[in-house]
């Protein structure tokens, strides 16, 4: 067995005793928390670390599938049906936003994903007879996936884990696989890419609606949890937040957006109850960890590891 | 015979500045030409013409027949078509190998697939290190192109674009830069390029180019000045005065 593979079967273990560990529901369910933040961290990291595209507008996907599974549960479909129905329809919106976004590039798309993402919080804020405006929308009780009850805090945060575990398993795959390579290709070199056959257009579009999939799944575990969905959930700060956590942990890899959602949700969340200016402290924590590791916190230790190996190695080999 | 490369009557112009003017040449299959002239003449911005980076004011590009300017670039690669930078656009952090797989990636259906692992692509990576073998790299198929000099990475170019097995290959300057050895390196390569491929280069260094090319189009602010075969390119009065110096 390689060594990623003792490392990623400790992992799995680690993360599956927490419940047994975490005896207190506050932390344990900040624990579901940290892996639905994580999974809409990684799937914007399919646009931002593989296709270099900075969106400001990804919490919209969370809004949209949440905000459309309280509706057609409320409309009286079940569980399931509104779950598919939700991530369709959050889906389909992406497709849409991806073409909007993709008629430009860099901060031009930075722009229309912002406005995006703004209009559907407009949307959200403003259209009380859907979405009851700033009051928002209770989802009625946690759905029972394959009849196992998800009320308990332990209970969800399997689940959560569960979903997040597929998804990050797909994402993983993806961005070893061929389009992955593609993708990566048109980040770097968009012009050479085309001229050696690549449609880089088709590969960002879908590459959006593959981030705008993954954040709608973290919408439905989002309502799942909160069982309330509140524009406030969608707003432009939660979008930075997300694009925060990726470029915090490092957007080039795919562990460092889920260490930057465990860091940020935890200084919202824990350290915030000490500091009443925690959002200082999240500003200074994300300056330093820039300076000394641009390019976020999983390649910069993995920098220092390599670099405290090395003359080791080299020792060894004489 | 139907030409590989018919280019008719192409305009361009940036702003008030005409790039390509009227420019028509008809390279045919097996051919190799030369394309020459100053600074400036327009000769990269054909190139940027024929591969769609660039879209001419009026005109018309054929490939074997085919109208080319309604296409999108990647199609007309599809068509067989495949060219070389002047300026390297190449993955500098990627294997060298990695960098032909993606040009090889370019013609293949599996450049979809999202759940298939790339390195378990042994056809493509076989093909790939074929490539560079063809080109003299194939003992550094492993290594980075941040860690190769400037004439491996023109090699590179090189084989990115063969690798495509192209029916119609655009040079730009492939001996740019380069040392008398790595240019003797590159003259070899394209001596080995089989007749099915044509060839259209863009080149200064008169000495390789001129032996290579079999006839020569000569441009100047944006025109055909002359055009023929290598010797009556050289014997002509005009290529004296505006190339090659009084």
């Amino acid at each position: 067995m390689s060594r990623s593979w003792i490392w990623l079967v400790i992992a799995a273990i680690a993360l599956l005793a927490v419940p047994l560990v975490v005896r207190n529901e506050f932390y344990l369910n900040l624990a579901s928390q940290i892996l639905i933040y994580a999974l809409l961290a990684v799937s914007l990291n399919i646009l931002l670390g593989y296709g270099g595209m900075v969106s400001l507008g990804h919490a919209a996907f969370l809004g949209l599938a949440s905000y459309a599974a309280v509706l057609l549960l409320n409309a009286g479909l079940g569980h399931l049906a509104s779950a598919v129905l939700a991530l369709a329809f959050s889906t389909a919106c992406g497709a849409v936003f991806g073409m909007l976004a993709l008629r430009a590039s860099g901060i031009g798309f930075l722009m229309i994903t912002l406005a995006l993402g703004q209009i559907v919080w407009g949307i959200a804020y403003r259209a009380n007879t859907i979405t009851n405006g700033d009051n928002g929308l209770r989802y009625a009780e946690r759905p029972h996936p394959f009849g196992i009850d998800i009320n308990h805090a332990p209970h969800f945060y399997w689940f959560t884990l569960a979903v997040f575990a597929i998804a990050l398993f797909f994402i993983w795959r993806l961005s070893r696989s061929p389009f992955g390579a593609a993708l990566q290709g048109a980040r770097d070199q968009p012009r050479r890419m085309r001229m050696l056959g690549h449609n880089v257009w088709l590969i960002q579009w879908l590459a959006f609606v593959l981030a705008s999939f993954w954040g709608s799944v973290a919408g439905l575990l989002f309502v799942y949890y909160n069982l309330f969905i509140s524009p406030h959930a969608i707003s432009l700060q939660q979008s930075a937040e997300v694009l925060l956590m990726a470029i915090l942990g490092g957007a080039s890899t795919l562990t460092g957006p889920i260490l930057g959602a465990i860091i940020i949700t935890l200084v919202k969340n824990v350290a915030s109850t000490y500091i009443d200016r925690w959002n200082s402290l999240l500003g200074a924590i994300f300056v330093i960890v820039i300076m000394f590791m641009p390019f976020g916190i999983v390649p910069g230790v993995r920098q220092l590891w390599l670099r405290w190996r090395a003359p080791r190695k080299q020792a060894r080999a004489a | 015979m139907t030409p590989a490369l018919e280019v008719i009557g192409l305009n361009k112009r940036f702003g008030g500045l005409p790039a390509t003017k009227e420019v028509s040449l008809t390279v045919m299959p097996g051919e190799r030409r030369l394309i020459i002239g100053p600074n400036g003449a327009g000769k990269t911005t054909l190139f940027n013409l024929v591969t769609g980076d660039l879209t001419p004011d009026d005109g018309s590009v054929k490939l074997f027949g085919q109208e080319l300017l309604k296409l999108p670039t990647q199609q007309r690669v599809h068509l067989g078509l495949s060219r070389t930078y002047q300026i390297l656009t190449l993955f500098p952090k990627e294997t060298l190998c990695h960098n032909v797989v993606l040009a090889l990636l370019g013609l293949h259906t599996v450049r979809w697939n999202m759940w298939t692992y790339l390195s378990g692509q042994r056809a493509l990576y076989d093909t790939a290190r074929e490539a560079l073998a063809m080109v003299g790299l194939g003992a550094s198929a492993d290594r980075t192109v941040a860690e190769t000099s400037y004439g491996e990475r023109r090699r590179l170019e090189m084989a990115m674009a063969l690798a495509q097995k192209p029916k119609v290959l655009l040079l730009d300057e492939p001996l740019a830069g380069l040392s008398q050895e790595e240019r003797g390196q590159v003259r070899d390569v394209l001596a080995r390029v089989p007749r099915d491929v044509t060839i259209v280069m863009i080149e200064h260094d008169m000495d390789s180019a001129l032996a290579f090319a079999e006839r020569i189009t000569l441009l100047h602010y944006g025109e055909v000045i002359v055009e023929g075969t290598r010797a009556e390119v050289v014997a002509d009065p005009r290529t004296k005065e505006v190339y090659l110096g009084e």
